[in-house]
């Protein structure tokens, strides 16, 4: 760049610099009052805050307000930070074409009057234009498409979300309707006969507003789309909400008997299921060797050989045995006496028995047995058999009476 | 029709096919080809592919409509209006249990430790599962939060609405049954004029 006046320029220089120098110097005390939408006066001192106002980086929108950063420097951060809440879109396409216009004028005129140093300058400045109207639609297709990534996401509710979609949509057709406003016929006229402006105006600019343009009409498409969706789970949830109490109010609720319908809505339709089974072809000669290997495969039982635990489960089994045989053998024992009973006439002795067959049960076992196996007889059959008990006293003092033995002898029938 | 075999038994089995449940299938159905394909098959079934409304979900439908299949469509509707308040009851649980600003649908994920979590803080929440789980859908015996979670999942699971990729991680996504039965809903209250508002009024709106 040319400067065309120094002293003014450097001037300039000079306080931008020492200004933006001041963006930084306080960078926390105003990235807080961003956030909190105003500045918190004791974080700076006094002189600091007449700087920042002097750099027109603060203001006070009202004598009852409290400081806050200007628009413009809160729309710089936003875009800084894309942060969608905050971050403006600017469709304002007419006012830079008129810039452009002028600008154009002022060159041709610079150059007409051979005045080269001020067509440059003049040229510097046209570029700028095109440039930040090139740039005015990157930054607004660059915020909706991070909008619509993040499914507006910057917004809680649903409804958020649809009100912001809807503002999105606004805002692009704003921008579709500034970039009819350019005329490429007008911006070809403009250009006529300089390779420099044509350059700048017809090739590079054309170029770049239809890719803008392009793209706009696919942020479209899909901001549609996206609002169609939440609509769809706004109905969806609002489905549920009213249903789910319907129900709720309406406990005893039976919709029609849809499923006996002559013509039985799809819906309700829903067939029963069927478990196909399958088993292996033993006929297909072609698959046996498969079966084999399929057999071979199967995990075999494990022969487990834990001795210990084998010859205790061995013993349980044995005694069970034991004991079963045991009482059988008794049981037959007991048989054989009152088949002797019945042969004999008289009263038989049950421990003279005992003795006589030199059998090995313990006396009380055996009598124990015997009563037992006659109270187990049919009432009928009991009559067949006169029992007679030999009892004692326990002793002289205890009336409790002892069996001592027991004869049993046939009864006569009848 | 050998490649669409597992599919077929799954369809066969009651398996509602959606693309959550098998994707790779669900593309082999949207094919009109591979439809006819399956019809044809399961004609002496007395069977045919049928879908929802738009096409999310697909599962077998009686070809014709005799006496037993009648009597099957019958109970399986009982079961169905039985089970619509607490699985709607359900659905909101778990969009207010986890903050989500819209209802549950095919695709979404639900952490079982997130929802015991947010539950166990939360009394009204609380008792609401408690009521939930004891419901006959879900017939929870247990007082316990966790085990009333884990049984409902199951059942919901077991009833096809969501999908556990792994058996022993406890996550679930939402299968495309679940617009199977927003369509139920939605075709009940359309053909019953309940009045059950979905389009949020005007003042809501503004």
């Amino acid at each position: 760049m040319a400067p065309l006046d120094t002293g003014s320029a450097s001037n300039l220089f000079s306080v931008g610099a020492e200004r933006l120098a001041l963006l930084g110097k306080h960078h926390k005390a105003l990235m807080q009052g961003y956030l909190d939408g105003f500045i918190d006066e004791a974080a700076f001192s006094e002189s600091a805050l007449k700087k920042l106002i002097a750099a027109r980086i603060l203001w006070r929108p009202d004598e009852q307000q409290p400081l806050a950063l200007r628009p413009l420097v809160s729309e710089l951060i936003a875009s800084m930070v894309a942060d969608e809440n905050r971050r403006q879109i600017n469709a304002d396409v007419a006012e830079k074409l008129e810039q452009i216009r002028n600008r154009v004028q002022a060159y041709r005129d610079a150059q007409y009057k051979g005045d080269y140093s001020v067509a440059e300058l003049q040229l510097q400045r046209l570029t700028e234009h095109v440039h930040d109207l090139s740039g005015q639609f990157e930054e607004a297709i660059d915020s909706l498409w991070h909008r619509l990534n993040s499914d507006f996401g910057f917004v809680a509710s649903l409804d958020d979300k649809i009100r912001e979609n809807e503002r999105a949509q606004k805002q692009l057709r704003r921008l579709l309707d500034g970039l009819d406003l350019l005329d490429f016929n007008e911006l070809i006229e403009l250009s006529e006969g300089n390779n420099q402006l044509r350059k700048l105006l017809v090739s590079q600019l054309q170029h770049q507003l239809s890719s803008h343009h392009s793209s706009l009409l696919e942020v479209q498409k899909r901001l549609v789309e996206l609002l169609a969706r939440f609509r769809q789970q706004q109905a969806r949830s609002m489905l549920i909400t009213n249903m789910a109490a319907f129900l709720r109010q309406h406990p005893k609720y039976q919709p029609a008997d849809y499923p006996n319908r002559s013509d039985v809505p799809l819906l309700f339709n829903q067939a029963a299921a069927i478990q196909p089974q399958a088993a292996i072809a033993l006929d297909k000669a072609s698959e046996r060797q498969i079966l084999a290997e399929l057999v071979r495969a199967l995990p075999r039982a494990a022969v487990i050989n834990l001795p210990d635990q084998q010859s205790a489960s061995f013993a349980a089994v044995m005694e069970d045995e034991e004991i079963a045989a045991r009482q059988q053998a008794l049981k037959t024992d007991v048989e054989n006496f009152y088949l002797r009973v019945i042969d004999k006439a008289g009263p038989v002795s049950a421990l003279e028995y005992l003795a006589e067959q030199q059998l090995s049960w313990d006396s009380e076992i055996w009598l124990y047995q015997i009563i037992a196996e006659y109270q187990a007889l049919p009432q009928d059959e009991k009559h067949m058999f006169a029992i007679k008990r030999d009892e004692v006293p326990a002793s002289a003092v205890n009336s409790l009476l002892l069996i001592r033995d027991i004869s049993l002898s046939l009864q006569a029938a009848g | 029709m050998l490649q669409h075999g597992p599919l077929l038994e799954r369809l066969l089995a009651g398996a509602f096919i959606c693309q959550v449940s098998d994707e790779d299938a669900f593309r082999h159905l949207s094919q009109e080809q591979t439809q006819q394909d399956i019809n044809h098959y399961l004609r002496p079934l007395n069977r045919r592919l049928v879908s929802n409304d738009d096409n999310s979900v697909y599962f077998l439908a009686y070809h014709e409509l005799n006496k037993v299949a009648r009597e099957q469509l019958s109970s399986q509707f009982a079961l169905t209006v039985q089970s619509l308040l607490p699985l709607l009851e359900w659905l909101q649980l778990v969009q207010e249990t986890l903050g989500r600003d819209s209802a549950l649908t095919a695709g979404d994920t639900i952490k079982l430790q997130e929802f015991v979590l947010r539950t166990e803080d939360n009394q009204s929440l609380r008792q609401r599962l408690n009521q939930l789980a004891s419901d006959r859908f879900f017939n929870s015996q247990s007082d316990a939060l966790d085990n009333q979670v884990k049984l409902i999942f199951r059942r919901l699971k077991e009833h096809g609405y969501l999908l556990q990729p792994h058996s022993d991680r406890q996550y679930y996504i939402v299968t495309g049954k679940i617009d199977y039965l927003i369509d139920v809903i939605r075709f009940i209250r359309d053909e019953e004029h309940l009045p059950v508002d979905d389009t949020p009024t005007q003042q809501a709106m503004l």
